[in-house]
């Protein structure tokens, strides 16, 4: 009865840019691999990725290789970093997702790496799944999984950081060496 | 959808409602866009209806002329106020709009400032009750861009857009400025226009609180209170420096303006004054950039003088200033967009270009 109410929501053909994203083949074991850190600039953001990092070195033998912070904690990291990241690294650990946009954005810089071949756990706080779950599927991957930590991350002391890694750090290896998707995606 | 065809009143409901079940409207009923509205938005312009006028690329999402006006068309606007939409939101991606504003835990609002001729033209209020509601340009302008953020970029509460409680009036604030009781320039002069053009400058902001002083004749003593306000704790998110702008009430404005004050002026000493002790900054658990030197010299608020963005407007019946809050750490770009008339098909009196002079200034 209504057709002829314009539809405000119909814009110009989305951008075929990536399509559907392919996700990285899991390896069986961490041992040896080469892991690149993707920081955004959320308060405690690098030192959390450290800290996931320094605990795998520990626990299950593998070597950072690269760490990055991208400028922007809305776009994706730059190309250039993505590619660094990707030429350098076998996994990549990203994050912290604690806001409205840089959580959706998080999960964007992870499904670009899956896309070129690298396994990636995306941190996200558990205050924003909604926004990142919402980009996941606007990327044409719902159901993508990501490890969450209790939100704020913004006020940990380096001690509640070194804890909440650890608390994350079963998760984060389950993602690593498991598919990235979640059963009923 | 069972609405009798006979009665245009139970369509229009029925309409409306269809509306709602697209999920298209931001709680208010919203005027379902038929194609002749957006001709008739289309017929303001130069632009033409496909053309892209907003991204955010890290969404995939993109936003037409046309999907503009579809959106200004529901949110209430007549197709004359079409070019200031357009206007606005230029101003809008001037600020930092076009990056993750709209989907942010601050929940920013779009603060509109309209100069120029147009005002009087298309009746967008600079006068009592300034920030509304009761007018229809000043509201519906306003609320467009907040449709074009819901339906062009799909950006929607509690989905992609995380704000943790959002504003009072966020999507309704449009002024008008009250340029024939400012005694300084307009706005849009400060943001490169000249004098006379219509134009439309943008920020956002994150709330605005008054400022009641009809206590003083006192130049000092009514900036000494703005400062106060300027330099409330609770809205320091850390950082070097908090962010703080003026919408003054005529009143004040003129009587800061018979002490001697330029614009320029009252900035200079609102950012002298407008610091804290850094104890204070301290004590409420936001010490991180005041530093251990407690006793040290105080800590200014504002970024600058010139980033304490000063506006004139309501009515001259009472001496109350809004002091409001720019998001993020920048106040505003400092650029005014002019509003872009088509000159084929306007009627006369509202064929202002951006280099028209109104006569009325």
């Amino acid at each position: 009865m209504f057709e002829t109410v314009v539809d405000p929501t119909v814009g110009p053909p989305a951008s075929s840019e990536g399509g559907q994203p392919t996700l990285a083949a899991r390896p069986g074991s961490l041992s040896g691999l080469r892991l690149g850190l993707l920081a955004n600039t959320k308060r405690n953001a690098e030192q959390f990725v450290q800290q996931v990092g320094e605990q795998l070195a520990e626990r299950y033998g593998v070597r950072t290789v690269l760490a990055r912070k991208k400028p922007n904690i809305v776009e994706t990291a730059p190309e250039q970093m993505m590619a660094e990241l990707a030429d350098q690294c076998d996994i990549v650990v990203t994050g912290v997702g604690d806001c409205g946009s840089c959580s959706a954005s998080a999960v964007a810089d992870g499904l670009l790496l899956e896309q070129a071949g690298i396994p990636v756990v995306v941190i996200c706080s558990d205050a924003f799944t909604v926004s990142a779950d919402a980009m996941a599927e606007l990327r044409g991957a719902p159901g993508y999984q990501y490890v969450t930590t209790p939100h704020p991350v913004a006020n940990l002391t380096a001690d509640g950081i070194h804890d909440r890694a650890a608390a994350a750090i079963p998760a984060i290896v389950a993602l690593l060496t498991r598919p990235a998707m979640a059963a009923s995606a | 959808m069972t609405a009798p065809v006979a009665d245009p009143v139970a369509q229009a409901k029925a309409a409306i409602e269809y509306c709602y079940e697209q999920g298209w409207t931001d709680g208010l009923p919203v005027v379902p866009a038929a194609a002749a509205d957006i001709e008739a938005c289309l017929a303001t312009t130069d632009h033409d209806a496909g053309e892209i006028i907003g991204s955010q690329p890290h969404l995939r999402r993109s936003i037409t002329v046309a999907q503009a006006a579809a959106n200004a068309i529901m949110a209430g606007c007549k197709p004359e106020y079409f070019p200031v939409v357009l206007a606005a939101w230029t101003a809008l991606n001037l600020e930092r709009a076009s990056g993750g504003a709209w989907q942010s835990t601050s929940g920013p609002a779009p603060l509109i400032i309209v100069n120029g001729g147009v005002r009087s033209r298309l009746g967008v209020n600079y006068r009592g009750g300034v920030f509304g509601p009761g007018f229809r340009a000043n509201a519906t302008i306003a609320r467009a861009i907040g449709l074009m953020v819901r339906n062009g970029y799909g950006v929607r509460p509690q989905e992609l857009e995380q704000a943790t409680q959002g504003l009072p009036g966020r999507w309704s604030i449009c002024i008008g400025e009250h340029e024939e009781l400012s005694p300084w320039e307009p706005l849009s002069v400060v943001g490169g226009v000249p004098p006379g053009t219509d134009a439309v400058s943008a920020m956002l902001i994150r709330t605005c609180e008054y400022v009641d002083n009809r206590s003083t004749a006192d130049a000092e003593a009514v900036l000494s209170d703005l400062a106060d306000t300027l330099a409330r704790i609770g809205a320091y998110v850390g950082g070097p420096h908090s962010s703080g702008g003026l919408v003054l009430g005529p009143e004040h404005a003129q009587l800061l303006a018979d002490a001697g004050y330029s614009r320029a002026d009252a900035q200079q000493w609102l950012f002298e004054h407008a610091v804290r002790d850094r104890a204070d900054l301290v004590a409420a658990g936001k010490g991180e950039h005041a530093g251990t030197d407690v006793g040290g010299p105080p800590f200014a608020m504002m970024p600058s003088a010139r980033d304490i963005p000063i506006i004139v407007a309501g009515a001259a019946n009472a001496a109350m200033s809004m002091v409001f809050r720019p998001f993020g750490w920048a106040a505003w770009s400092g650029r005014t967009v002019p509003v872009e008339w088509r000159d084929a098909g306007c009627a006369a009196d509202c064929a202002a270009g951006p280099s028209v002079r109104e006569t009325e200034q």
